[in-house]
């Protein structure tokens, strides 16, 4: 067996685990972070893509809503990138406490939260498609971010910075010497190998599988995953972040994030994070909900729906599930259970994902006598190749708002015509050139599904319709000479069609039932891959069908 | 937002992709510079946002002739969609002068028409001052212009005596920029067949319906206009009396094209399409309730027929076929040609002439294998077309319907 | 007023309409736009994974009376194949295959897909003869995003076939981008741009002797024949166009070829037309009216064909509450009770999803009926995709049974 050595083995590749991958590595402490999936294969990768300004937390969770106030305006700076300024409105629909406005704007003053009331008719001159029956709008600092992006770029500054991040590999288990914990053996998914890791430190920073990878350790940490169903819209009908103005509650947000407009969410503990399902009631509840906010929102085309599961920590000492907060805790295991060498980081947001980090390194630095200061939010971070260059000036609109180094919905639109690229789309949908896919697969993609997170590849509309078909070609054609065999081509486009249709079904109606029988004609009809089945398996570098990674949707 | 403007919205959803619309875009057959209804439509929408700078420039290639509506199997209005975009873009960036100009139909007529138009007619045959204009306006100097009328049609009816007199139905005509100041004949030939079917013509005060501030994307100028012919046309559409138009694209922005575009919806508004019809749209009509004089000469001729693209959008199949199919001996045949190429004002411009020359060219050929002198067609512009690049006459489908009740024009 | 009224422009509405203008009707197609033909690969499938596809029908209508085939009858699909292949033989575009025997075709993947006919541009690309141990070449071009070589060629090398991959240089054109299908079918059609093409494959064949060339089906579009036997002389190869991505070039060129001979009969089309409701007396539809602009079209005619398609073609939609409506005359269907009966939890399941059998339940004369049995309109006949109870895709019969009850409604 392989053994490695490192510092600090980071446990998980989410927000939280390679935001602590980086200041690790920026501070100069020798870390790997393994991840069982791709990087951001949980639940950052299956989150709405709403930078809180903490309008949220203000009332039932204050600390939460000071928090991500501060790292809205941090995340902002460094990765501007990812992040479009959209604005959020907190809106009263006639269907909400009224009383609750004044609370809301006191609490938002209390909490530090930006808040400024507008009226009705800005917001339905900024929105026209908002309900005329709102009576009150505040509007906070709300934006979309790309979590798969940024947390690509983290990933990349920590390599820059001498992390090593191993994606596709699985703990199968912690290495524990009497009560120390000296490491872990993980599986490499891609070729069933078995690696050791000994490390000073284990960082736990597996979000809602934290529970898991505590137990390996034999320590009890208890975490609640909080399913949260999501439904993507085929177009932004509005272009701001629009919040009901209450507390929390289920499919009350509408996040405008790239082409689409998603609403979520429910929340519904489920026992394993690896074994839940999306409800047809949860979608129908949300369509009502949606209603509310957007009349004929039932009208508009649903695309997809899924499902992640909220990382909640249940301290030993809150009785019930409901009063679990939204912050996040570091759990030092000496202190707590006896056992040294490992550290959870558990709860949290997306949002918050960098300051969870700080504290975390903070800790283990001191621990390991390093003094080196936080730097992560001061500096900016990079963007990977298969993202839209950077620095590509964008000469079709002379505006200079187009020339924001913050993303903005028109820009994938307007480098495709400034290149004149329309012809080379691999993805039309979502505006994906030939170029951004090689740069994917050149990037390490394990699967189609790595290169859908990286570039947006077969998230539109026609959900691959075209583009599996031509991005399993190039997948082929760029590695051929490195073993991957067009039995694994095959096996990856199978794969891939399945993974697309559990999020299909459950809002296949109308134009995307239509959709979807059009897929079928083009897989099972033109191109006959269902043919291609005894010529399909596993392997050639990918991972398709390891148990590991597999989401079982109990029902869809 | 009402349900009109929430469908037109929501109709860029009901694109699955399929392509079919690209592969039928008679622009996209013949230029690069369009990547095809589909990528500027539905697609390129979902990219776009009132709020933030416009990202796309290639859909103002897009000539608004329709076809892609018209193949479209799932009903996403992409024409529309780009309209709206290019208005976005003008709104955005401004209009050039040379779009000013050629955007206004009415004005143009008026300063070219009258006595003076000789001078104006010759002017515009002088390949010199073709040149100049190409290189100042940026009209292309083969670009096919009209011939501007020494009399306008409006000044001809204040004098017309109708042949008979007494109570009798009333109708609307609305004739257009084109036959007030080029075309007086078609004009002339309306009022004689409405008149020879015991029609009250009645021709109220208009402006140019539009149409071509709406495709260079002026929107807020062709809403004026607009805004004056439904106060102009308004009382007669609430007292039952239908309004008729030779020009099937000025009756096309009546009923449709400027509702849609402006998002107008309002009662007054939707009056006025309610009550709007294509001249043979209202003869059919006539016909199916048994009120369509049938009193036609024997016209024994087989001629070139193109159904214009603003025609085809009217959705209301051919008309033209199902009435002059009643005129003895008169065989039309209809060409299968997407479009003329010139798409109203597209075709005049220096950097589409050729663009509007390649699509146009299935239609010139059919028109020339035909070996007829004559061909008709419904719109004027395509007329023009039509007559500049293969030098066959045309005429309007109602000038043939007068010559066959023998009504002297 | 029209004899008949046809709704719908995919195969089963245009060989309805081409029978009923035969025999002298005054017939109009009514059609939102373009569909199924524009999206399938211009073959014609009969019945899929059967060796005799037409013995397989006998059997399948046995087993299933209700299926389209059995209430089309074994004559109604021959004769039916026999008119469109009359129609493709005299337009220079003959269709070639056998009722008794699948071809197998090369997808754009490299699967080997069944078929009963297929354009005389593919019919060199069955399996059985590039199993002859020649060596067979797949080119593209690497400007075309729909047409992928190389792993073709992989797939049929697994298949016993002895197959390599190569990109064409494209020859110099008019344009400089945006080479689709439909592009390089036009620029096909062109005679120096395929003298170019040709010298190409001639250097193909000569270094590497094929004896057969796959290329994407682009063809040309008006004349496919002419531009592959071409190519075919100039490379000393048989070409082979094999189906790609929608828009299908191949599957337009067969709808081409129905639109020209309708029209030659006097049919009329109408695109563009969405039927929207229906007005009928008792059992006897008396109009349909089109969306327009400003105000609705109405049309009349004494009998009616509803070929709107399935899910896929439109004629059947689903509402996010879990109903299915029948789109343009608002029929009775026959469907799956509610959502969670519509999907097979695997996309590729062998038996396909329940919802896309969904249709219209008819009578042995096509005509439609309620849940009960009781006939709704007995002027109205129903055809192809909007019919209940199969799944052309799965079956590998979407051609098949559009013909056949196309045709058998165009007869009696």
């Amino acid at each position: 067996m392989q053994t490695l050595s490192t510092d600090v083995l980071v446990i998980g590749g989410g927000a939280t685990g390679t935001g602590c991958a980086l200041d690790l590595a920026m501070r100069g402490i020798r870390c790997i972070l393994v991840e069982k999936g791709d990087v951001t294969h949980g639940t950052t990768g299956r989150y709405h893509g709403l930078l809180h300004s903490g309008g949220r937390y203000v009332t039932k969770d204050p600390q939460s809503a000071t928090e991500c106030a501060r790292e809205n305006a941090i995340l902002r700076r460094i990765m501007p990138h990812c992040i479009e300024q959209t604005s959020g409105f907190f809106v009263i629909t006639p269907w909400d406490d009224e009383s609750y406005g004044d609370v809301f704007v006191a609490n938002c003053h209390r909490t530090g939260v930006p808040v400024q009331e507008i009226t009705v008719a800005e917001m339905l001159r900024r929105e026209p498609a908002l309900n005329p029956r709102i009576s009150r709008v505040f509007e906070v600092p709300d934006a979309s971010a790309d979590s798969f992006l940024a947390t690509h770029s983290v990933a990349l500054a920590a390599r820059e910075y001498g992390a090593e991040i191993r994606t596709y590999h699985n703990v199968v288990d912690l290495i524990r010497v009497g009560n120390r914990v000296m490491g872990a053996i993980v599986e490499d998914l891609r070729s069933g190998e078995r690696i050791r890791i000994d490390c000073a430190y284990v960082l736990n920073a597996a979000g809602a599988w934290a529970g898991k990878i505590a137990a390996l350790a034999g320590v009890t940490v208890t975490v609640v995953p909080g399913k949260g169903t999501m439904v993507a819209m085929n177009h932004r009908m509005v272009n701001t972040v629009v919040n009901r103005c209450k507390l929390p509650s289920d499919g009350d947000i509408i996040v405008p994030i790239h082409t689409v407009a998603v609403i979520g969410t429910t929340d519904v503990h489920v026992p394993d994070p690896d074994v839940f399902g999306i409800e047809p009631e949860e979608i129908q509840f949300m369509l009502d909900e949606g209603e509310k906010l957007i009349p004929g929102f039932r009208q508009y085309r649903a695309l997809r729906a899924w499902a992640g599961v909220r990382p909640l920590y249940k301290d030993k000492d809150v009785a019930s599930d409901r009063d679990i907060p939204r912050t996040f805790k570091l759990l030092d295991h000496e202190e707590r259970d006896g056992v040294s060498g490992i550290f959870s980081i558990v709860g949290g947001k997306w949002t918050t994902y960098r300051l969870m980090a700080e504290q975390t390194v903070n800790e283990l630095a001191r621990r390991l006598g390093n003094t080196q200061p936080c730097r992560t939010a001061s500096e900016v971070l990079p963007v990977p190749r298969f993202e839209h260059r950077a620095h590509a000036m964008v000469t079709v609109s002379p505006d200079p708002a187009a020339q924001t180094p913050h993303y903005w919905l028109g820009k994938p639109l307007a480098l495709v015509e400034s290149e004149h690229a329309a012809a080379d789309l691999i993805c039309e949908c979502e505006l994906v050139t030939r170029d951004r896919i090689v740069a994917a697969i050149d990037a390490g993609a394990h699967n189609l599904d790595d290169i859908r997170r990286d570039v947006r590849m077969g998230m539109g509309p026609c959900q691959g319709g075209w583009c599996i078909y031509r991005t399993a070609n190039l997948l082929y054609e760029r590695r051929c000479a490195d073993g991957l065999s067009h039995t694994h081509a095959n096996e990856a486009i199978l794969h891939f069609l399945q993974e697309r249709w559990k999020g299909l079904t459950p809002v296949l109606w109308g134009d995307q039932l239509r959709q979807a029988r059009l897929d079928e004609l083009i897989y099972a009809g033109v191109l006959g891959i269902h043919r291609l089945r005894a010529l399909a398996e596993p392997g050639g570098g990918l991972v398709t069908q390891h148990p590991a990674i597999a989401t079982e949707y109990v029902q869809a | 937002m009402d349900h009109i403007e929430l469908s037109l919205i929501q109709s860029l959803d009901h694109c699955i992709k399929c392509n079919i619309c690209t592969s039928a875009c008679p622009v996209a057959a013949v230029t690069d510079a369009f990547p095809g209804p589909k990528y500027v439509g539905p697609q390129a929408q979902r990219f776009r946002h009132a709020a933030q700078p416009v990202p796309d420039a290639s859909v103002d290639y897009c000539s608004g002739c329709r076809v892609c509506n018209q193949v479209c199997p799932t009903g996403v209005r992409i024409a529309e969609l780009n309209a709206r975009a290019r208005a976005q873009i003008v709104a955005e960036r401004g209009m050039p002068l040379r779009n000013r100009i050629i955007a206004r139909s009415g004005l143009v007529g008026r300063l070219s028409s009258g006595p003076h138009a000789p001078l104006v007619n010759f002017t515009l045959n002088f390949a010199p001052a073709r040149w100049l204009i190409e290189q100042v306006m940026g009209i292309h100097r083969h670009a096919p212009l009209p011939k501007a009328s020494t009399y306008t049609f409006r000044s001809w009816f204040k004098r017309h005596k109708p042949a008979t007199n007494g109570r009798r139905p009333q109708v609307v005509y609305f004739h257009g920029c084109s036959t007030n100041y080029y075309e007086p004949r078609v004009g002339k030939a309306a009022i004689a067949v409405l008149e020879h079917l015991g029609f009250e013509v009645i021709v109220p005060p208009q402006r140019c319906c539009g149409l071509p501030l709406l495709s260079n994307g002026d929107f807020p100028a062709a809403q004026r206009y607009h805004e004056y012919n439904v106060a102009q046309l308004l009382p007669y559409a609430r007292a039952g009396i239908p309004i008729v138009g030779t020009s099937t694209s000025c009756t096309l922005t009546l009923k449709e094209e400027a509702p849609e575009l402006l998002g107008l919806h309002g009662d007054d508004v939707r009056a006025v399409a309610a009550g709007t019809y294509d001249i043979f749209e209202f003869l059919r009509n006539l016909h199916e309730q048994g009120r369509l004089r049938t009193d036609f000469r024997p016209i024994e001729r087989t001629l070139p027929y193109h159904p214009p693209c603003q025609l085809r959008a009217h959705r209301i199949g051919r008309p033209v076929l199902d009435v002059l199919g009643l005129v003895p001996g008169l065989r039309l045949r209809e060409s299968r040609a997407e479009c003329c190429g010139i798409a109203g004002t597209y075709g005049l411009k220096r950097e589409k002439y050729q663009i509007a020359m390649d699509v146009g060219k299935p239609l010139f050929d059919f028109v020339r294998a035909s070996g007829q002198d004559l061909a008709l067609c419904d719109s004027e512009t395509c007329r023009w077309q039509i007559s500049g690049a293969t030098g066959v006459a045309t005429r309007h489908p109602i000038e043939i319907l007068a010559e066959a009740y023998g009504l002297a024009v | 007023m029209y004899d008949t009224i046809v709704i719908g422009a995919g195969l089963s509405g245009m060989l309805a309409a081409i029978g009923r203008a035969e025999r002298g009707e005054k017939v109009l197609v009514l059609a939102k736009g373009h569909g199924a033909t524009h999206w399938s690969t211009g073959c014609i499938d009969l019945l899929a994974d059967v060796d005799d596809p037409f013995a397989g029908i006998a059997q399948l209508a046995s087993q299933r009376p209700n299926h389209p085939y059995a209430l089309a009858g074994p004559a109604m699909i021959e004769q039916g194949i026999a008119r469109l292949r009359a129609i493709g033989e005299a337009a220079g575009y003959p269709l070639a295959g056998s009722l008794n025997r699948n071809l197998l075709l090369p997808t754009a993947l490299g699967a080997l897909r069944p078929t009963a006919f297929a354009p005389a541009t593919m019919i060199a690309g069955d399996a059985r003869q590039l199993r002859d141990g020649r060596p067979t070449l797949i080119a593209g071009f690497a400007e075309l995003r729909d047409f992928f070589p190389p792993l073709i060629a992989a797939n049929l090398r697994a298949q016993g076939i002895a197959a390599e991959a190569a990109q064409l240089t494209l020859p110099p054109t008019g344009r400089q981008r945006d080479f689709s299908p439909m592009t390089l079918a036009r620029l096909c059609e062109q005679p120096a741009f395929r003298a170019k093409l040709g010298e190409q494959l001639a250097a193909h064949v000569r270094k590497g002797g094929y004896a057969r060339i796959g290329m994407p089906a682009i063809l040309g579009l008006k004349h496919a024949t002419e531009v592959a036997r071409d190519l075919q002389n100039q490379a000393g190869a048989l070409i082979f166009e094999i189906p790609t991505l929608p828009v299908s070039v191949a599957g337009m060129r067969l709808y081409q070829i129905l639109e020209d001979e309708l029209l030659r009969l006097g049919g009329h089309i109408q695109l563009g037309g969405f039927v929207q409701r229906a007005e009928g007396i008792g059992d006897t539809l008396v109009a349909v009216f089109s969306e327009a602009a400003a105000r609705e079209q109405r049309h009349t005619a004494r009998r009616w064909v509803l070929a709107t398609g399935g899910i896929l073609g439109g004629g059947v939609r689903a509402t996010p509450e879990g109903h299915l409506r029948e789109t343009a005359l608002d029929l009775p269907l026959q469907a799956p009770d509610g959502r969670a009966g519509w999907f097979a939890p695997r996309f590729l399941n062998e038996q396909g999803h329940p919802v896309f059998q969904s249709g219209v339940r008819v009578d042995q004369r096509l005509r439609p009926l309620d849940a009960a049995g009781r006939l709704v309109y007995e002027n109205v006949q129903v055809v192809g995709g909007a019919l209940a109870g199969y799944d052309p895709i799965r079956e590998g019969c979407l051609e098949g049974a559009a013909i056949a009850t196309g045709w058998a409604v165009g007869q009696h």
